[in-house]
């Protein structure tokens, strides 16, 4: 039962997946439309990929305390 | 097949009731043999001239990579912050990359991230009551408007609290995928895994790390 809270626990990285994905997409969408910019649009892009990222590593965290401590 | 979350201890010190090493500490004192020897070498070898060739090259161009992006991101008030961040920079670095070498990475321990994290913290405030003064500071707390307050405090717990939870995560995702494929593919696959797992994500966390701690305290100065 243990394996099986903690592999659910991990499913919060379907929505860093959408995340990281829509911000990148949109990303290279503007750098495309304005190439002068790419310093300050990829400087935007990594605080928005490290703060969607967290909500998996959440889940990554809270898979490993009910591993540590539900045996 | 185990897969080790927690460290394991290596040896125990025998003074104050036995005081236990972990293998993560152990890799972190390689670290920093690496860092201290490097510096020695790099001092008692590299005659400083006009025009550097050689060792002086790669030294002057890491310390430009590092001073160019604690600039960019503090603009005119970096001066006392930049030994801090190349510090925590060269640190990082070697640390993360250090599954290279066999090793278990030092930031796979949550300790030292968290240790790290609150460090960061404390140079947030330190700043902030430099360029604002005690009040100043204080006074941060009910901007922008009063209701703001409990979740300004707030701040200063959640912020540490990702910033080590992220480093942390990161790098021991990276070992325990590492470790897996290594009991089923021995050979052929492994390394090219891991110049992504240790090489390519070592330096990318290293960089949001101090990009993170940057911008909290470029938030705090200004």
């Amino acid at each position: 039962m243990t394996a099986i809270g903690a592999a659910i626990a991990t499913l919060t990285g379907i929505g860093a997946g959408i995340g990281i994905g829509l911000a990148t997409g949109k990303a290279v969408d503007a750098v495309a439309r304005q190439p002068e910019a790419a310093n300050a649009i990829f400087r935007n892009l990594l605080i928005g990929a490290a703060l969607s990222e967290a909500t998996a590593i959440y889940g990554l965290l809270s898979s490993i305390l009910i591993l540590i401590l539900g045996k | 097949m185990e897969i080790e979350i927690t460290a394991k201890t290596v040896f125990t010190i025998p003074i104050f009731g036995g005081i236990p090493v972990t293998q993560t500490v152990v890799s972190m004192w390689i670290v920093m043999g690496i860092l201290i020897a490097a510096a020695i070498i790099i001092r008692l070898t590299v005659k400083w001239e006009i025009v550097p060739h050689g060792l002086q090259n790669a030294v002057e161009t890491l310390w430009e990579i590092i001073y160019n992006f604690i600039k960019e991101n503090l603009g005119s008030k970096a001066g006392p912050f930049v030994p801090y961040f190349t510090t925590i920079a060269l640190f990082l670095g070697v640390a993360n990359m250090l599954g290279l070498l066999g090793f278990r990475p030092p930031t796979s321990d949550i300790t030292l991230t968290a240790t790290l994290a609150i460090m960061s913290m404390v140079i947030v405030i330190i700043g902030a009551i430099k360029y604002k003064g005690f009040k100043g500071w204080l006074h941060s707390f009910t901007e922008p408007i009063g209701v703001m307050l409990p979740f300004n405090i707030m701040d200063y717990f959640i912020r540490p609290l990702s910033l080590a939870a992220r480093l942390f995560g990161n790098i021991l995702a990276s070992m325990v995928i590492m470790d897996l494929v290594f009991s089923f593919v021995p050979i052929g696959l492994p390394p090219i895994l891991s110049l992504y797992f240790d090489l390519f994500d070592g330096i990318i966390q290293t960089v949001i790390f101090l990009f993170l701690s940057m911008i909290y305290l470029s938030e705090a100065i200004e």
